[in-house]
């Protein structure tokens, strides 16, 4: 249903965008370009080149900071993919009412991202008062401390990255699955498929971009990670290293040491990544309209 | 007796629905915790602390989508319906910024901040709260369809000016995307806890704190106790009952907001792709 008229003022046009490419400007653009120069200048503004980047790669925490970082990852990704895909396709099955409900009930937390869902979580993971108390101390757990060692963490960060994010990626997974045909059901039902049958054979196909769209952007999101493990370190007075994951190290180098220009470098690795995400969002998956 | 097929589809539908009660339990557990620690809360001690916060969260939220709403729908309304030089670069970019996180901009944002010395003002969440391409590109989608591009040559064949064609038709039609809008950047807003946190935390300006801030508070404050990894126990500034009363109201809020949205949003094609 593109459509293209024939008359279609200019001066209007700019007219009404103004506003929105000023705020683009001051507020996207401006910033990007901002830490960009300043990763590749030195504090006294001097052209560095890529020594900023160089430099920050020798610091001690530049290293494990990246490592934590695909651990969980690889983690948050692997659970997204599996159970997003799988709850979603199983609330596709269920009357519309119910199908409601429930993604109701998983959309919820989303209400409570960033600090409340850290917070609420270091409560679920605190034996004795936690409602989950029993798997805690099954699983040989008595304090705060044994819940959150340090090889924990990537779990940890991933568990409440997933309980308040999985919602929101499976209100998108319903909008892709409401887009199927009814007749292409039909037809599947009729020559006798089941529900398991046309789940993985007929639904799962056609939500395949929608699918590689969550992997890419979890990706680009997840790599920014910063409330969780800044949280818990300050919660566990430490415990957590406050430069566990790249941002954090970034945020780290500019408050307590003033190095900006490290800081910036780190950031501008970090947009790289994102940048290139959207890219392929946009250019390989086909789900986005680009005019034409 | 069941015939072989039929008793697999039985099993499938067992197997189905406790796996689904066992993620509902596990999404709902943690919120249904904090109703019961919240009963009989003694809201004396943080009452003060806990209006003042989500005054200020209320206020960066409902000021952030304003201007998301000012900006935004003129914006895809212009891309969808008129031709104008860089249309398609704007289109394109808008798109790129729309699916960078934008928690990748934080760090560029403080350095802005810093550099025109606005680290500690409202606007610093304000304005970068206001800026949702998403916002842009949804009403784009809103406004690119043949029904509305007739309606659009109608009006102009009838003597409407451009801002008539706009004030009076696309406005008044724009009230479902908006709604969308406003809903989808309030809760982006309303959660968001590394922005503020760059720009106010280490200033110390506990009165200017959106509510995320606020909880983070309630960790920072307390002493976790406990010499070794073993024994570390959480410590918080208030009691838990009061915690657990605070995460209550930063959910409440956006409950409200998403059942007037979804009231607003109505039925149909778009409600069905983007609810």
């Amino acid at each position: 249903m593109k459509a293209r008229s024939p008359a279609r003022p200019r001066k209007s046009g700019c007219l009404f965008v103004l506003p929105y490419v000023v705020l683009l400007g001051a507020i996207g653009i401006y910033p990007a370009g901002y830490v960009v120069y300043m990763a590749l200048t030195s504090l006294s503004a001097h052209f560095t080149g890529l020594s900023n980047f160089i430099d920050a790669t020798h610091n001690a925490e530049f290293v494990p900071a990246f490592e934590n970082i695909i651990k969980f990852l690889g983690i948050w990704l692997t659970t997204l993919v599996v159970f997003v895909v799988g709850l979603s396709l199983m609330l596709h099955s269920l009357h519309g009412r119910v199908g409601a409900a429930f993604r109701f009930v998983l959309y919820l937390p989303a209400a409570l991202a960033g600090s409340a869902s850290v917070m609420l979580w270091l409560f679920m993971l605190q034996p004795g008062k936690s409602p989950w108390g029993f798997v805690l101390s099954w699983l040989g757990y008595h304090s705060l401390g044994d819940s959150l060692a340090p090889a924990h963490l990537p779990v940890i960060f991933a568990l409440i990255a997933f309980w308040s994010g999985a919602g929101s990626w499976i209100v998108v997974m319903h909008g892709a699955l409401a887009t199927i045909p009814d007749e292409v059901l039909e037809s599947a039902r009729l020559d006798g498929a089941g529900a398991w049958r046309t789940a993985v054979h007929i639904k799962l196909p056609l939500i395949k971009k929608w699918i590689a769209y969550m992997v890419i952007g979890a990706f680009a999101a997840g790599s920014q990670l910063f409330a969780e493990p800044q949280l818990i370190s300050e919660a566990t007075g430490g415990l957590a290293n406050q430069a566990w994951s790249p941002n954090q190290l970034a945020i780290f180098l500019a408050f307590h040491y003033d190095y900006f220009n490290y800081a910036a470098a780190i950031s501008v690795d970090l947009l790289v990544v994102a940048v290139i995400c959207a890219a392929v969002i946009l250019l390989r998956t086909g789900l986005f309209d680009v005019g034409h | 007796m069941l015939s072989f097929a039929a008793r697999r589809t039985w099993t499938g539908q067992v197997v189905m629905y406790v796996l689904l009660a066992v993620f509902a339990a596990f999404f709902a557990l943690p919120i249904i915790w904090l109703v019961f620690e919240a009963i009989g809360v003694h809201l004396a001690p943080i009452a003060h602390n806990l209006g003042l916060w989500l005054f200020n969260s209320t206020l960066y939220s409902a000021a952030g989508a304003a201007i998301a709403l000012a900006t935004g729908i003129p914006a895809g309304y212009a891309i969808a319906t008129h031709e104008f030089p860089g249309r398609r670069v704007l289109l394109i970019l808008t798109m790129l910024v729309m699916l960078i996180p934008t928690s990748a901009l934080v760090l560029p944002l403080f350095l802005e901040a810093n550099e025109v010395h606005q680290l500690t003002s409202p606007f610093a969440l304000i304005v970068p709260y206001g800026l949702y391409p998403f916002g842009v590109y949804l009403s784009y989608l809103y406004f690119h369809t043949e029904r509305f591009h007739v309606l659009l040559q109608t009006a102009r064949t009838d003597g409407c000016n451009e801002w008539q064609v706009f004030r009076h038709i696309a406005l008044p039609l724009a009230k479902p995307v908006a709604a969308l809008i406003v809903f989808l950047n309030i809760v982006a807003s309303w959660t968001n806890f590394f922005l503020p946190w760059v720009m106010y935390w280490s200033t110390d300006t506990t009165n200017r704190y959106p509510l995320p801030l606020g909880i983070a508070l309630q960790l920072f404050g307390g002493e976790t106790s406990g010499e070794y990894l073993g024994v570390v126990q959480l410590h918080t500034t208030s009691p838990p009952s009061a915690i657990a009363f605070l995460l209550l109201a930063t959910l409440a809020p956006v409950v409200v907001v998403l059942v007037l949205a979804r009231r607003w949003i109505g039925s149909g094609q778009f409600q069905s792709v983007f609810r």
